[in-house]
């Protein structure tokens, strides 16, 4: 039925759909309004329109930029192509093989997941500096390659490339079992049909993976700022950090770099989003099916070392090269057993500590996005599915935008927004200013998932609670919410645990003497406190992925199959 | 029109009067009219894609209409000419729906007791309504269980108990059976019709299987392509259908174009002359209805047919012959054995045949 054209007597409920716009002009709309407004109109701050674009055509001309979004481009398609090789081949085997232990793999590559990227950054300086563990061990320190422009890529490879091989060596089982035998069947051989069926159908979503690769790694602030800035390779995201944070702060030329950069991501996005959602391309979200893999035989011990070798690399390397930091009493007294102890963590964990307040902070705010972006998100996913018009349109584009906001350009817009001086009241200053970020660059995460959730809900159960009486709104709590809610404690995990340990905007808009997690460990690495910081770094990883892990067990065990839905 | 003699008095259950309804440019429905007497039940009954569940859609509130006006006990529900447009929850009714919607949530009895707490039925009440109206529906002890637990027939039944625990003035089932097997179907039908019957229920019952809606309505709309063709009761539909259309839908018997001759009309392709008909025209299309044909050349007329299949069934051999020299089928079922191939002769009343105009082409 042509939904849309038809007047229906069973509307959504207008309290819902005027949360949802108010909602998101408020945590969305109004930050990037005032980025471009500032873009614009350089004297936007003292309350002025004069010399309008101004400003704007001088930053763009500036070579400045030019450096900065060359270094962008060079950074994601350099990152992209790691991620690239280090994901196609092992997703190829992963596909098409018996790997010998190939569910441990699978666990251990899901681990970079949970590392935040700068940890895993500050764990590789930590590992391969001059002095570093590497040189410890072996003698000799990569120090030239991690502090270059490859070095910066590589790291970021394996922080990104489990993303490219889960989506491909899923693709690749889908594709080989359903297409790929077939073309057995007609007599190609298996890497015939490999070469000329299942990777040509993969494509789509390599590349779409790939993009998405692309979006992270110039969206990313913490690495290119740990390893970029020794070398004085600077990228747009840590550029309009330099303007905002660092005197004399350059407001327009922030708002304008910001645009630029919002503008590729954007592009990345639109791209990966077309072709996802062309057409023929949907096997991608099939099921694997039973198939039948080849055995690898004189060559499984070679196979298996290269996963062990790159699971290591991933996940392995950074973690213990945070947890070696964290039990050093000194870095100067180097990998010792009279130099490890518990100092640092009795020290981060003690009564009054610094760190322990950072702690709670992260915790709360983590708790409070969640709870607040998951119900502004199934709010809004439940007005776009269920409304119609131009209003529909906009409040779907609204509720995606953030996907391509970088969260340095959420805080720029964050900081033009609220800390203007004409307004009366404002959350600038105060830890609201945080929620308020977090909540804008996690929003697309519980619209994503509720949006699913709601498409797989029949019509007909609201349909028939209206026709029992019950209004839009009732309908709402009672029926759908309920629904949708197990979908819902998923995203809302999810969002935890970015929350609680979000680098940049923190960084930018915390109030002054207001510590998070992350900002304790950038600035106690900042000030050589590297054993702290990396203590704080293994209690970050751990709380932020065990407390999830630990209430989606829970949810499952509580729910027992009587919550549809909850996997 | 339709309207009970025993309450002639007495508001109607349902009236519609000129609803019509487009998708964009589309027109789903055209100038639907139809009433429906207190205690009584309208089948509406048609293909797929005729409108009948967007009709009933309009009913509950679902769907607005573009034009005409719908009134339920009394009460004007939607009239868009007067801004009248009542949500679905403000129209008081039970509905029966395809896919059942019962909430997986919420237990059987929480589905069942929904539409009496948005009425603020109070917690003791409303207990023993849900317990009344499971027992009715011969679930009593499923009460506590999810409904993801029951088999289809027994969901749809919970679905039967929501729809009348808060006995609304008008019931809506939309295909209620047709994701039941055929076995769990019969029986079901006459568990709605017993129901109905018992309550007095006044009720709205849509479907595309004759069956049900011959056994279950009192009155039968007949719809095709947004149009109502014939509204009457199942026993004047089968034996007076209005259109051609009425007669190929039900499957009353063979439909062929006749022309007119010399001395009366004869079915193309045949010898066999007709006596006049009471038609005007030079041509027209008669229904020879199956139960007016009998096996054997004992007439009055006589029409030669060939075996193209026999099938055996539970109740005998379903045959279809063609008439010879014609394309035309005709559908009977027999208990003599007969094979494909076989000549076999037909024997009917010419005063047995429904004539229709030529222009009016089923689909």
């Amino acid at each position: 039925m042509a939904r849309g054209a038809v007047a229906t007597g069973a509307e959504g409920s207008a309290t819902l759909k005027w949360i949802a716009i108010i909602g998101l002009l408020l945590v969305v709309a109004i930050p990037c309004l005032f980025i471009v407004v500032q873009a614009i109109f350089p004297e936007f701050g003292s309350g002025s329109f004069a010399a309008p674009f101004s400003v704007f055509f001088k930053t763009l001309i500036d070579p400045d930029l030019f450096g900065l979004a060359g270094n962008t481009l060079l950074l994601g398609v350099g990152t992209m192509v790691c991620a690239a090789i280090l994901a196609v081949p092992l997703a190829a085997l992963r596909a098409l093989f018996r790997v010998p232990g190939a569910l441990i793999w699978d666990a251990l590559l899901l681990i970079p997941f949970m590392i935040p990227p700068y940890i895993a950054a500050l764990g590789w300086i930590m590992t391969l500096q001059p002095r570093g563990y590497l040189e410890q061990l072996t003698g000799i320190h990569l120090a030239p390659l991690l502090f270059s422009v490859t070095g910066i890529m590589l790291i970021m490879g394996l922080n990104t490339f489990s993303v490219v091989y889960f989506v491909l060596s899923r693709t690749f089982e889908t594709i080989g079992a359903r297409y790929s035998d077939v073309g057995r069947v007609f007599g190609a051989g298996q890497w015939r049909s490999f070469w000329r069926i299942t990777l040509p159908l993969s494509m789509p979503g390599l590349a779409a993976s790939l993009l998405l690769v692309f979006a992270m790694s110039i969206e990313e602030y913490g690495t290119p700022a740990a390893l970029g800035r020794r070398i004085g390779f600077e990228v747009l995201v840590t550029g309009i950090e330099n303007r905002i944070s660092e005197w004399p702060i350059d407001l327009p030329g922030s708002a304008t770099l910001s645009l630029v950069l919002v503008s590729m991501a954007l592009v990345a996005f639109m791209l990966q989003r077309w072709l996802l959602t062309r057409r023929d391309y949907r096997i991608v979200g099939g099921k694997p099916q039973a198939f039948d893999k080849k055995e690898l035989g004189v060559w499984t011990l070679p196979v298996s070392l290269l996963f062990a070798f790159v699971a290591f690399l991933a996940t392995g390397l950074p973690i213990l090269a945070i947890l070696a930091t964290a039990l050093s009493r000194t870095i100067s007294g180097g990998l010792k057993p009279s130099n490890l102890g518990l100092d640092h963590f009795s020290e981060l964990l003690g009564a009054g500590s610094e760190g322990l307040v950072a702690l709670g902070n992260s915790l709360v705010l983590g708790t409070t996005t969640a709870l607040l972006a998951g119900l502004l998100g199934a709010i809004t996913a439940y007005s776009v599915v269920k409304g119609r018009g131009r209003f529909r349109i906009v409040l779907d584009a609204l509720s995606i935008t953030p996907n391509s906001l970088p969260g340095v350009v959420v805080a720029v817009g964050i900081i033009l927004a609220w800390n203007q001086p004409w307004l009366p009241i404002t959350p600038y200053n105060t830890p609201f200013i945080l929620l308020l970020a977090y909540i804008c660059i996690l929003l697309p995460q519980p619209v994503r998932y509720a949006t699913a959730s709601l498409h797989q809900l029949g019509d007909n159960l609201e349909a028939s609670a209206r026709v029992c009486g019950s209004g839009p709104l009732k309908a709402f709590v009672r029926i759908v919410f309920p629904l949708i809610l197990p979908s819902m404690v998923t995203a809302m995990i999810l969002v935890f645990a970015v929350a609680s340990r979000e680098l940049v905007a923190s960084l930018l808009v915390a109030p002054v003497g207001f510590q998070t997690i992350a900002v304790f460990i950038w600035q106690q690495f900042d000030q050589g406190s590297a054993g702290l910081g990396m203590a704080m770094a293994f209690c970050a990883v751990l709380i932020t992925t065990l407390i999830p892990l630990a209430l989606i067990s829970l949810l499952r065990w509580a729910s027992k199959g009587t919550v549809a839905g909850l996997r | 029109m339709i309207s009970s003699p025993s309450a002639p008095a007495q508001s109607h259950a349902l009236a519609i009067r000129s609803v019509s309804m487009s998708y964009g440019a589309e027109n789903v429905l055209n100038d639907i009219s139809v009433d429906l007497a207190p205690g009584q039940v309208l089948g509406l009954l048609g293909p797929s894609g005729c409108g009948k569940t967007t009709l009933l859609r309009l009913i509950s509130g679902l769907l607005l209409p573009d034009a005409g006006e719908i009134e339920i006990a009394g009460g004007k529900v939607a009239v868009p000419e007067a801004g009248i447009a009542l949500p679905p929850e403000k129209r008081g009714l039970g509905m029966v729906f395809q896919d059942y919607a019962l909430w997986p949530h919420m237990s059987v009895a929480r589905n069942v007791a929904f539409p009496l707490q948005m009425k603020r039925v109070g917690a003791a009440e409303c207990k023993e309504r849900v317990a009344k109206a499971l027992d009715r529906v011969g679930l009593g002890a499923m009460a506590e269980r999810r409904p993801s637990d029951l088999s289809g027939g027994q969901q749809q039944r919970v679905a039967i108990a929501r729809a009348i625990v808060a006995e609304p003035p008008l019931v809506l089932f939309d295909e209620p059976l047709s994701n039941l097997d055929r076995e769990l179907r019969e029986t079901m039908v006459e568990e709605i019709a017993d129901l109905v019957a018992e309550l007095n229920l006044s009720a709205v019952y849509v479907t595309h299987d004759h069956s049900e809606a011959l056994t279950l309505s009192d009155h039968v709309a007949v719809m095709r392509g947004g149009r109502i063709e014939q509204t009457a009761s199942p026993h004047d539909l089968v034996n007076h259908p209005a259109t051609s259309a009425v007669a190929d839908f039900l499957r009353l018997g063979c439909l062929m174009p006749v022309a007119r001759v010399a001395d009366g009309w004869t079915i193309e392709g045949t010898g066999l002359v007709l006596p006049e008909g009471a038609f005007e025209g030079a041509q027209a299309q008669v229904l020879l209805p199956e139960k007016a044909l009998r096996l054997g050349a004992s007439g009055p007329s006589t029409l030669k047919t060939t075996v193209v299949r026999a099938q055996t069934r539970s109740t005998g051999q379903a045959l279809t012959l063609r008439v010879t020299g014609t394309p035309h089928l005709i559908r009977l079922s027999s208990s003599s054995p007969v094979k494909a191939g076989d000549m076999l002769d037909l024997s009917f009343s010419p005063e047995d045949l429904r004539w229709f105009p030529i222009s009016d082409q089923p689909t």
